[in-house]
């Protein structure tokens, strides 16, 4: 049999040091900005049952989830999303909690890509999200919050809007298949122009096809959301865009300029989105590194109905760009050298000069040059011997 | 800023690919003699990488290219996350499911064995008739695993059908059809909007003259 002892799976890694530091640093920053927000963190199992993402309207495909059993052979995934368990456990254990609930989380989800793509089968993830509220209020702190989050890892990312309702309202008012549904929204995703014309041509023309066409090109700055509106829309679609137009004035008033565009293309597969949806984008990285959106009745498929929005953003995307922000780690600034009989005094030095604030490190070595060879190497600047009388030089050589 | 990264599927789309960008009045030059290169100047706006179909793919969903030019074969067969923004309208052929002349792929109530090059084209097409079918991947000549005995029919591209007579076998049925396309990655979509879309209209408006 193949040993794979010294492997790891596909999709995994091992991070190191500075890979470490960037996404201690970049957690650091979020859990900071979550909770000065009033945002109260949570952690859901690693294992759920396989139930919590098989729901109708909400599932995730079968074959992206890991799998196993628990010890009576009922299915159990590895958490491939946050969202489902978070709704499962505001069910279960926050009933009668004050509303609304501000939740926020720092875990790994699992995906089980197809293999050799290149992409994480485990990716770190640090979100929000807001149960027990809707309205421009509740979005707006939502969709605030996730540009503060982007903010606080780059300079340079772009925050986009769109809205669930529009496409399936639109798409509603066709007299159309579910099937053929599903394949104008996922030329639409893909903004695949030419499928989505030959789709709409036979549907003959009426404002609905007419607007449909033109959906996946209506992204950018106002001028989408002007076009849309010049359409001249009724009902519910109408006050779908007309809700996207507050929400797009009400955060230009937060200063994110031309950081903010809309998409109104933006119709994700699995949707458990109900109305505004949201992504971030930034340099370098080839899909959006944070989504989310609005999902009222997701909740009610765990327990009583409850309207709740929230964002997930990719913690690795968010290190990569922390790491390129960090100064280089310095080396420790002391190597403290007990003499032999005088190991446990050397600790007491050591502890003594941590609790100074300075970073030391214990000299495993049993001589003087060996201890100050090691310094050298190491770049360690100063040496403690701790003897019969405590000296501290300076590894380059000399006395202090 | 720096130039968008456009990856060229190797050999024939490349070579209409950058007949179609000339014609737009970019500069092709260095696509033409390209020599070692493995990255090519086209204009001061744009730069090609020569890639393998499927890693046309793989290089945009990294995002380390913008954009890709690939044939719909690949894209239906591997599938992945971006815009399919543009249909370059050559590298035209078509996926087709062939049969032994004469012989009805269709009758019977044995489960069938279909060889193809592309076994997720040939999964979905049976799926959306609801037919439960073997599926066998064969790399070279599918054309010879009927004539072999090993499948009833075969799910494969079709150009001129001029191979398939000489095998012994007919069309059964036209699966899809495939052209060459321009794929962008979406955060560059989003991102450089304006450049991606002038390029596109420029190729577009060639497309149709």
């Amino acid at each position: 049999m193949k040993n794979y002892s010294k492997l790891t799976p596909e999709g995994v890694r091992d991070v190191l040091f500075d890979q470490c530091r960037a996404h201690r640093e970049a957690q650091r920053r979020l859990a900071s900005l979550f909770a000065r927000r009033g945002y109260r963190e949570v952690v859901t199992p690693g294992l759920e049952y396989y139930d919590v993402f098989s729901l109708p309207g909400a599932a995730i495909p079968q074959q992206d989830m890991y799998k196993s059993t628990d010890s009576a052979g009922r299915l159990l995934v590895f958490r491939p999303d946050s969202t489902l368990p978070i709704a499962r456990m505001a069910a279960a254990r926050l009933q009668n909690h004050q509303r609304p609930l501000r939740l926020y989380y720092c875990q790994s989800v699992y995906r089980a890509w197809p293999a050799l793509w290149g992409r994480s089968h485990e990716s770190a993830q640090m979100g929000v999200e807001l149960l027990g509220a809707r309205g421009l209020r509740a979005d707006l702190e939502v969709i605030g919050a996730g540009a503060e989050a982007l903010r606080a890892v780059t300079g340079d990312f772009r925050i986009e809007l769109g809205h669930a309702g529009l496409f399936r309202l639109l798409a509603g008012r066709l007299d159309i298949s579910p099937e053929r549904r599903e394949e104008l929204r996922a030329t639409i995703e893909t903004k695949n122009y030419g499928a989505l014309g030959e789709l709409l041509d036979p549907l003959g023309d009426s404002p609905e096809v007419r607007a449909i066409r033109r959906l996946p090109r209506l992204f950018g700055g106002e001028e989408a959301l002007a076009e849309a509106e010049s359409w001249d829309l009724q009902g519910s679609a109408a006050e779908a865009l007309a809700y996207l137009r507050k929400l797009y004035t009400a955060l230009q008033g937060l200063g994110l300029g031309s950081r903010l565009m809309v998409d109104l293309g933006l119709v994700q597969r699995n949707d458990y989105y109900t109305g505004v949806v949201f992504s971030g984008y930034v340099q370098d990285q080839g899909g959006p590194v944070l989504t989310g959106g609005r999902y009222d009745r997701l909740c009610g498929q765990f327990g009583p109905d409850m309207p709740a929005a929230g964002f997930a953003l990719d913690m690795d995307a968010a290190a990569e760009l922390v790491e390129a922000q960090l100064p280089a780690e310095a080396p420790p600034e002391w190597l403290v050298h007990g003499e032999p009989g005088w190991e446990a005094q050397a600790q007491g030095e050591l502890l003594r000069l941590t609790a100074q604030g300075k970073t030391c490190q214990a000299s495993v070595w049993e001589t003087r040059e060996e201890a100050l060879a090691y310094a050298r190497a190491a770049g360690i600047p100063q040496v403690l011997w701790v003897g019969e009388a405590t000296e501290a030089i300076l590894a380059g050589g000399g006395e202090e | 800023m720096k130039p968008l990264r456009i990856a060229l599927t190797k050999g024939r789309l490349e070579s209409s690919a950058a007949k179609l960008m000339e014609g737009a009045g970019l500069d092709c030059s260095a696509l033409r003699q390209k020599g070692r290169r493995l990255i090519l100047p086209i204009g001061d706006s744009l730069e090609a990488v020569l890639a393998k179909a499927g890693d046309v793919i793989t290089y945009l969903e990294q995002g380390v290219c913008d954009l890709g030019v690939v044939g719909k074969d690949v894209i239906m067969e591997r599938g992945g996350r971006f815009f399919e923004i543009l249909d370059l309208g050559f590298g035209k052929c078509g996926f087709a499911l062939a049969a032994p002349a004469g012989a009805d792929f269709y009758q019977g109530y044995q489960g069938k064995t279909v060889a193809t090059k592309y076994p997720n084209v040939a999964k979905r097409f049976f799926q959306s008739k609801d037919m439960d079918v073997r599926i066998i991947k064969i790399e070279g000549s599918v054309e010879l695993a009927p004539l072999l005995g090993l499948a009833d029919g075969i799910v494969d591209l079709v150009e001129t059908g001029e191979t398939l007579r000489e095998n012994g076998l007919a069309v059964v049925e036209p699966v899809a059809e495939v052209s060459a396309r321009l794929i962008v990655n979406a955060a560059s979509l989003k991102l450089r909007k304006r450049e991606i879309e002038d390029l596109a209209a420029k190729l577009e408006e060639q497309i149709h003259t």
